[in-house]
């Protein structure tokens, strides 16, 4: 199952709360509707039959309406919500296996959350904050004041490592939740919608800063949101999530170009579509020789359509190597980028 | 347009009686009307309870006191738990009193004094100082230990006893709190125990106290600590329960473990809550410095009990004042302390250092020393004070005079034709008509659970008498008729509740409704908060003599401010958004109150009723101290006579009365949510 480089690993959960919880999922009335199921045992279904895998230096994103199971499902993979059933590994580890001896181990060295509220310890100075993760693996004090400050430094705080969080701004709150989780250098980010709670311009700042920290950290991110522009900026792969299953994962520019049913279609349909669809979108199997005009399978339709509307000639789609794999059909980039028609997708998408 | 038809009229209504609210009442009357006729019937209609019901409790507990006085010394559980116990208190008491008068009074000035500095404001620091030296200033002739006039080594006792009352109280209180914190089964096993404490008149334990213990400190640090115990547990459980799940989540998930978890967030995050708690602690523990005193905790209690005794009640006042500014000077000492946590926080205000600290407490060490071995001070010299009685008596007399005008007719008619015809009507009352009452109201408010449990403890009640010519020892008891004493404490819990809510309600709606009497109110209310319950006798008595009225008046004082508390706490709790929708529909501020504010405040007027309730009624026994009838009375008696039995069955008459009166008056079982607001 897992290869080498899988670092998250999910299979078949399920989470139900409510009594009884294992013998619902085995007598079949998870099926029914929501407010049935809650008369009838009690329970409400909030991850259904859940499998993912994440890679090494992957931004997973998990995104759907709020009540999905979002934060239900990622609090599973660190059990501090135990999944009613499945399977789990994590780094390589059985998560739901582990002894609670082994998954303090695993918590305290291998992932580290950033959460919506931000969690902080508002007894705690910053700096007490961002190394508590330190502390609680018995890390003697210098030691981690050290690593503290540097992780301070990396997000801009340093000047307010003696400040108490609530002297701080949401913005720099979750800057310090962001050093706090860093501090151990986990191997597994989970962001469970870290910047909603965010004023929108200091959101996009603390994406782009996410974004500039991925660059060079190259964690695997588990990023949990409920804005699908973040979720298209952020994520190398999205997962939708609708009452708490996935409806559809795949990568940007599959959930926006091939929708798998009416609910991702109707999240969608206002994506400016030429900034996340790409060539490999509008491109005609083709087997003739190499056009004039070639562009790379990946490019985005948006900064194509200068070259689309000024060649003369066919214009050939190349991967990364070079290869020709088809040509670009005009008649198919309008009607991609209206969103009329569903295009075709090449059988072998280029990732 | 046709008129509605007859029917689609009437089903709604229907609907509306048999499932809303007068639909509560069905059952309950169904079952309580037949059986009061089938009682009517058997027994005939007669005043109060019938005279040859009896349990023989009295007997019991006279019995249970016999068998431990003959089995003190070989018991394994008297003799070596209980003794054990009540040793160990006594020893530590006998520590601290020694040591305090080891310290010398300059000792004790300047520890207090600095203690008060380093937790507070030179302020907190001067009124220290000026309390402690009005135990040494202020003296009763003949008033203090051994027939001396001065109160210093009273206060000394007094100081001890809350030391050690204090200290039991943390060492059991806060593990028990957090363990309920942590385990919801302890929480539940808990809660009904607490909540018992909590309604149970401090009078209605004493003298089981005493059959165990026997008279002595140790009896009254028990009695103390079971009084003041419970809001440490709930306050230290609600502290660490209210710390927010998103920052525990966040310690989780760094694989805190449990004690980590404990140590690093619940404990510091809930010390706030814990520090109010202890604050609590101490202010009911010098409530009941007095109480304790009947059962031979020695201290500023005991000329306090004689001079309400002896209505001598300069000295009374002398005594009682020196408690007050004990319960004020710890009060703001333990408040102060219980801040500072959230002021170093802060970084504003005054932080010391760790070697300013040391710095302190090596000066006042030296100063101790040097007083003792160098300057061989001792207690406060009796120079150095005077006896503050003739003024007492002065003041108090100038009240009376000023009021006697007002005072004898006020209480002649409330007397006359109030509380006299209240209680005999409540006493020609039948017993089972109060039980079918009670019991149905119980029902309607509570579950058929609560209603059954209620009659049946109106009919416990009854059965608690003693039978006629009970004898005790050979001699003749006097005759104690539970039903009647209940149904006479009942009568002047009624009149002080009527009273209070009268007075407290639209004060609380003035406080509320204008800035001017809040500001007016609040200290005043703050500080009638802080005195002990019995300080209220003092004035009524001066004012009415000893007697029922003295005992309704002093109740009406004393749950006063929780009344007028309630109800502005209840109206504050109204959300903003709500009143501004009231606002936009261009209500005017009066409508506002009675359509929006009120009814919404609601659940707290009623809690606030509930409280009332309480107080009155744990004062309204107290105030037999002065003569107030009723169950009070038959403790003190019981006690007086030295009549075990008698004290210890009108005792539990109490708890069966307060359960009845706590639970017909609750209908928010969720007290911890509104008590914290
Ligand atoms: N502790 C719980 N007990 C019962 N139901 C819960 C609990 N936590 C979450 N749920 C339910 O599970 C569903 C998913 O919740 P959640 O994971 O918080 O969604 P999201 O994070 O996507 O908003 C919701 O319907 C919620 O009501
Ligand atoms: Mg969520």
């Amino acid at each position: 199952m897992a290869s080498s480089e899988t670092q998250v690993s999910c299979r078949d959960v399920w989470k139900v709360f409510g009594p009884n919880a294992a013998k619902v999922i085995e007598s079949g009335d998870v099926d029914l509707p929501r407010a049935e199921l809650m008369a009838k045992t009690g329970c409400t279904v909030a991850a259904r039959d859940i499998s993912f895998d994440v890679r090494r230096g992957e931004v997973f994103v998990v995104m759907g309406l709020s009540g999905s199971g979002k934060s239900t499902l990622v609090r599973c993979v660190t059990r501090l919500i135990e999944p009613t059933s499945g399977a789990i590994e994590l780094c390589g580890r059985d998560v739901l296996g582990a002894q609670p001896k082994e998954l303090r181990e695993l918590r305290r060295t291998k992932v580290a959350m950033v959460f919506q509220h931000f969690g902080l310890f508002p007894h705690r100075r910053v700096i007490d904050n961002v190394a508590y993760g330190l502390e609680v693996q018995g890390i003697d004090r210098d030691t981690r004041y050290r690593r503290a400050r540097e992780l301070l430094g990396v997000v801009g705080l340093a000047p307010v490592e003696a400040s108490y969080p609530d002297q701080l701004s949401g913005g720099m709150q979750q800057r310090v939740g962001l050093a706090r989780a860093l501090a151990v250098d986990p191997e597994v980010l989970i962001f469970d919608e870290a910047f909603s709670a965010l004023d929108p311009l200091i959101r996009r700042e603390m994406q782009d800063e996410v974004l500039r920290l991925q660059e060079r950290l190259q964690k695997t991110v588990i990023f949990v949101t409920h804005d699908l522009d973040e979720a298209l900026k952020l994520g190398d792969r999205i997962a939708i999530m609708k009452d708490g299953r996935f409806v559809q994962v795949g990568t940007p520019a599959e959930i926006v170009g091939a929708p798998a049913d009416d609910y991702v279609r109707e999240f969608v349909r206002d994506v400016p579509r030429g900034k996340v669809l790409t060539a490999a979108f509008a491109t005609q199997p083709h087997g003739g020789e190499m056009p004039d005009e070639v562009v790379r399978h990946d490019q985005r339709l948006g900064e194509l359509l200068p070259v689309v509307f000024g060649a003369k000639g066919p214009i050939g789609v190349v991967d990364g190597s070079g290869e020709l794999v088809g040509i670009l059909d005009r008649r198919m980039v309008v009607h991609v980028l209206a969103g009329r028609e569903e295009p075709s997708v090449p059988e072998e998408l280029p990732a | 347009m046709a008129a509605p038809t007859a029917t689609t009229m009437r089903l709604p209504v229907a609907a509306r009686i048999a499932g809303g609210r007068l639909g509560r009442w069905a059952p309950p009357l169904l079952l309580a009307i037949p059986l009061c006729v089938a009682a009517a019937a058997v027994e005939g209609i007669h005043a109060g309870f019938p005279a040859g019901w009896y349990l023989g409790v009295p007997r019991w507990f006279d019995g249970l006191n016999n068998w431990v006085t003959q089995n003190d010394s070989t018991n394994f559980f008297l003799h070596t738990i209980v003794s054990g116990f009540g040793n160990i208190l006594n020893g530590a008491t006998n520590d601290v009193v020694n040591l305090l008068h080891w310290m010398t009074w300059v000792g004790v000035l300047a520890a207090a004094t600095v203690f008060a500095w380093i937790v507070g404001t030179w302020r907190t620091a001067l009124f220290s100082a000026l309390v402690i030296c009005s135990f040494g200033v202020l003296q009763i002739p003949n008033g203090g230990p051994n027939g001396i006039s001065q109160m210093w080594p009273s206060a000394m006792t007094t100081l001890a006893l809350m030391t050690v009352a204090i200290v039991l109280s943390t060492i059991v209180g806060i593990p028990l709190g957090i363990a309920s914190a942590i385990w919801p089964t302890v929480s539940r096993t808990l809660q009904p125990v607490l909540d018992l404490m909590q309604i149970l008149p401090a009078f209605a334990y004493l003298v089981p106290i005493v059959v165990l213990f026997s008279i002595g400190n140790p009896a009254g640090i028990v009695a103390t600590f079971i009084y003041a115990v419970p809001p440490l547990v709930r306050f230290t459980e609600l502290g660490i329960r209210s710390v927010k799940k998103d920052v525990i989540e966040a310690a989780e998930s760094f694989g805190s473990t449990r004690s980590q978890l404990l140590r690093n967030v619940q404990l510091p995050l809930a010390a706030q809550a814990i520090m109010l708690g202890l604050n609590q602690v101490i202010m009911m523990a010098l409530s009941i410095v007095v109480i304790a005193s009947l059962i031979g905790a020695g201290g500023l209690g005991d000329p306090v009990l004689n001079a309400l005794q002896t209505q001598q009640i300069g000295e009374g006042a002398v005594a009682g004042l020196l408690i007050v500014l004990m319960a004020m000077w710890l009060d703001r000492s333990s408040a102060a302390f219980g801040q500072r946590a959230a002021r170093d926080r802060a970084a504003s205000g005054r932080t010391l250092t760790r070697r300013q600290l040391a710095g302190l407490c090596g000066a006042v060490l030296a100063v101790i020393l040097v007083a003792h071995y160098g300057l061989a001070l001792g207690d406060w010299p009796a120079g150095f004070g005077f006896s503050f009685v003739d003024q007492a008596t002065t003041a108090l007399n100038w009240v009376t005079n000023a009021f006697t005008g007002i005072a004898g007719p006020l209480s002649s008619f409330l007397t006359l034709h109030v509380l006299n015809p209240l209680q005999r009507w409540f006493g020609d009352v039948p017993w089972f008509i109060v039980a079918a009452l009670v019991g149905t109201v119980g029902w309607a408010r509570g579950g058929w659970r609560r209603g059954v449990l209620l009659a049946g403890c109106v009919v416990l009640l009854g059965l608690m008498q003693a039978p006629n010519g009970y004898t005790f020892q050979g001699t003749t008891s006097y005759n104690f008729v539970a039903w009647s004493d209940a149904m006479e404490t009942l009568s002047l819990v009624v009149v002080a509740l009527a009273l209070d809510l009268v007075v407290g309600i639209p004060l609380g709606i003035a406080a509320y409704r204008w800035r001017a009497v809040d500001r007016v109110l609040r200290p005043i209310l703050d500080f009638l908060q802080t005195l002990p319950a019995f300080v209220y006798l003092i004035p009524v008595v001066t004012l009415f003599g000893v007697g029922n009225v003295a005992g309704v008046s002093a109740s009406l004082i004393y749950a006063l401010p929780a009344a007028v508390r309630a109800t502005t706490l209840g109206l504050r709790a109204v959300q903003h958004d709500v009143i501004e929708a009231g606002q936009a529909f261009g209500s005017t501020r009066w409508q506002l109150l009675f359509k929006v504010e009120l009814p919404i405040a609601r659940p707290y007027l009623m809690l606030a009723v509930n409280q009332t309730i309480l107080l009155v009624m744990a004062e309204v026994v107290v105030a037999g101290l002065v003569g107030a009838g009723g169950l009070g009375l038959d403790v003190v008696t019981g006690f007086s006579r030295s009549e075990v039995g008698l004290g210890a069955a009108a005792g539990l008459a109490m708890v069966l009365m307060g359960i009845v009166l706590d639970r017909l008056s609750q209908s928010n079982p969720d007290r911890g949510r509104v008590a914290t607001s």
